[in-house]
């Protein structure tokens, strides 16, 4: 049990690590990074999970922190690093319509709209300044989220920005409200459907398989076009 | 206990297509299921709205309505889809090893369409129809192409992005309920029985964020990029699915979470955001149509133009414009169906949707050709087809809102027509002496057009007084 005021802090730190890792991965073209930053912020998660069940001790925010762990910080990336390595492409250089300094610009720009926004529209639920930033923060990764599953070309990136997004949800769930835990379970099977969908489907559309197999077998006609003349000339020989 | 009993013979017509093999019993099977979902639709209409699995289900006049639409669509795409997919094969353009995946993921589709208009937890609803996503997905990248790889992944990415806005959205309801009555619920009837209670301003954001994600799910624009790709690459019976059924899924949910804010006074603001949105999609489909080469393509917009136009009878939200825009749904959904089944048969005559390469369309596909003009005839909402009778409503409903807007919507609808009739008129004045063969289609595949056309034209001249009085419950029900 830790003291209020330590609580908050610890909090507010943590949720200023979380929009770091969402900038992160905004601006970031290498891919294996990129899935560990989102395990990292996985686990930032886990930590204000924890951090608000040692002030409210509810049994759901423990369960919460526990299933996250498990899924998206060990699960998840695992799942992602896999195929990765099968479609072998360690950078995504390919910034759809916007270059990363544009994205910052553009994140800080989302947040302070969202501060705006929500000041009026949550003031019903007079919430503490502490879970009001929770929430601003929450939305914001959300559109962090959004922006990289848009302006990215590659398929894992763009996995990745939906990862982004539903942590965006995840934390602003946290602040707002005590959702049901079956809710919080059946979101995260729809995520592991979607983002194994998406991993499957990116292996044909992202693999660089092709491309090498192709190169492969046109060094292997060289090659056995090399042989077939040599033959030919030892043949000549005799 | 019906959704139960339903709910097993889903699970069982799963696990026998699994077990069997070629693709008459695959087809029949799945066939069975359809049918399984008809008879839910008719019990639970002899038998009044009932709730189930301890009230996170709710098979009210809406649902039964729907998953009846649904049944009737999915009933004449799955006999279809019995030729088509064998033509594929042949083809070479599916993989005979996806047959059965094709099958088992038409099964789950229609199982999670039925479970999401009988949902009444608005997170369940929620978690269906993003697994309605996750197979309609999976069906249009069953054909062996990037490219529907690449529209599959569009579909996913857009409609998933936006559906978690949705979710956002019933975070929102979620802690509102808890605020005004002290326990959080999602259960709709629940939350429109206490809805008069809500902050506007706060129940208006919740509202903006659901209906991102559902509006994303039935073509709504800007959310609408990803379809006319996934339509016109998807198999037929395919495309005949998504653009009848998933549209009206997402319309559903916009309706009911309508249905809940209309009872505020924040209703003013929400009916703004429907015609903001549903101007936009009218601009946006319609003046994609003008340019339009691919009759696929073509009907896709068409299905943007039509949400749009829900989307403002919607706003207006008068009984009889709700009422007319119910009926709508059904007319869209059976003329979109006459629409695709036609083009898949020209498509596999022409290998192409593309407008210059179909040539002596009568001579060739005499059926196809006539369900495609007299189709085209109906969406642009001509008598005497059923969809003239809700469009015509809609219209006069606007005509009463607000005379500007009935301008705005008429300049767009004109622009519509002339971009069917573009298209049209270069297809069917096509005809050149070249030597062609003929494909003939199986009647699996040309009987359900046969019968909808029939369907389409008797609904536009008679409107039975049990479905009348049936809508005017539905809409009573839902408390406009």
């Amino acid at each position: 049990m830790i003291s209020l005021v330590l609580a908050e802090s610890l909090t507010q730190a943590l949720l200023v690590l979380v929009l770091i890792t969402g900038a992160f991965i905004v601006t970031r073209k290498d891919l294996l990074s990129l899935v560990s930053t989102y395990q990292m912020q996985s686990l930032l998660l886990v930590g204000i999970a924890l951090t608000l069940y040692s002030v409210d001790e509810s049994p759901m925010l423990l369960s919460l922190a526990a299933l996250t762990l498990i899924s998206k910080v060990l699960v998840i990336p695992y799942i992602v690093k896999r195929i990765q390595k099968q479609i072998n492409i360690p950078r995504d250089l390919e910034f759809h319509y916007i270059s990363p300094i544009a994205s910052i610009f553009i994140t800080i720009f989302l947040i302070l709209v969202v501060y705006g926004a929500f000041a009026n529209i949550l003031k019903d639920l007079s919430l503490s300044s502490l879970f009001y930033l929770g929430a601003v923060f929450g939305i914001s990764l959300t559109l962090m989220g959004m922006l990289i599953t848009f302006s990215r070309k590659k398929v894992i990136t763009k996995i990745i920005g939906y990862l982004t997004m539903e942590n965006g949800v995840l934390l602003f769930s946290l602040f707002i409200t005590e959702l049901p835990f079956i809710i919080e379970v059946l979101i995260l099977v729809d995520l592991f459907m979607i983002v194994l969908l998406a991993t499957i489907l990116a292996i044909g559309m992202d693999s660089s398989i092709e491309a090498f197999q192709e190169r492969f077998n046109q060094l292997h006609i060289e090659e056995l076009q090399e042989k077939l003349h040599l033959h030919r000339k030892h043949g000549g020989a005799n | 206990m019906a959704l139960g009993i339903y709910l097993g013979y889903a699970i069982a017509a799963l696990a026998v297509t699994q077990l069997v093999r070629s693709n008459k019993s695959m087809n029949l099977v799945t066939l069975s299921h359809v049918l399984a979902c008809i008879a839910l639709a008719a019990y639970s209409q002899s038998i009044g709205p009932a709730h189930y699995f301890d009230k996170n289900f709710l098979i009210d006049g809406l649902s039964v309505y729907e998953i009846s639409i649904t049944g009737t669509i999915f009933f004449f795409a799955i006999i279809y889809a019995g030729g088509h997919a064998e033509r594929l094969i042949d083809l070479g353009l599916m993989d005979k090893r996806n047959l059965k995946p094709y099958y088992l993921s038409l099964n789950c589709l229609l199982m999670f369409t039925v479970l999401s208009f009988a949902s009444n937890n608005l997170a369940l609803f929620w978690i269906f129809v993003e697994l309605t996503t996750f197979f309609t997905a999976f069906l249009i990248a069953i054909l062996n192409s990037k490219k529907n790889v690449d529209a599959s992944l569009k579909y996913i990415f857009v409609t998933s992005t936006a559906m978690l806005f949705s979710f956002t959205g019933l975070i929102l309801l979620f802690a509102l309920s808890e605020n005004a009555t002290g326990k959080g619920t999602l259960n709709w009837d629940e939350l429109l029985a206490n809805a008069a209670t809500f902050p506007p301003v706060f129940l208006t954001a919740a509202f903006a964020f659901t209906f991102i994600g559902f509006a994303a799910k039935s073509g709504v624009a800007p959310f609408h990029t990803p379809l006319p790709h996934a339509y016109s690459k998807a198999p037929s019976a395919v495309s005949t699915i998504v653009s009848a059924v998933m549209l009206n899924l997402g319309m559903t949910g916009i309706l009911r979470i309508y249905a809940i804010i209309k009872q505020t006074s924040a209703a003013t603001d929400a009916s703004n955001l429907l015609i903001a949105f549903g101007v936009l999609s009218l601009f946006i489909a319609t003046l994609s149509m003008l340019h339009q080469r691919n009759v696929k393509k073509l009907i896709a917009f068409s299905s943007t133009e039509h949400s749009g136009l829900m989307l403002i009878g919607m706003a207006v939200g008068t009984p009889i414009a709700i009422f007319w825009v119910l009926y709508h749904m059904l007319a869209h959904a059976l003329i979109k169906a006459v629409l695709f089944l036609s083009t898949g048969i020209i498509q596999r005559q022409y290998n192409s949707n593309n407008a210059g390469k179909i040539i002596n369309i009568f001579k060739m596909q005499p059926l196809a050709g006539t369900g495609l003009i007299l189709g085209s005839a109906a969406i642009l909402g001509m008598p005497p087809f059923i969809l003239f009778l809700s469009k015509f409503s809609i219209l006069t409903q606007v005509a009463a809102y607000s005379v500007p807007l009935l301008f705005v919507m008429l300049l767009f609808l004109l622009i519509a027509a002339a971009a069917f009739t573009n298209l049209l008129s270069e297809i069917f004045s096509h005809t050149e002496n070249v030597k062609m063969e003929k494909y003939n289609a199986p009647r699996r595949m040309t009987m359900p057009i046969a019968i909808l056309l029939v369907l389409i034209f008797i609904l536009g001249i008679y409107l039975p007084n049990d479905l009348y009085a049936f809508l005017t419950k539905v809409v009573s029900d839902l408390k406009f």
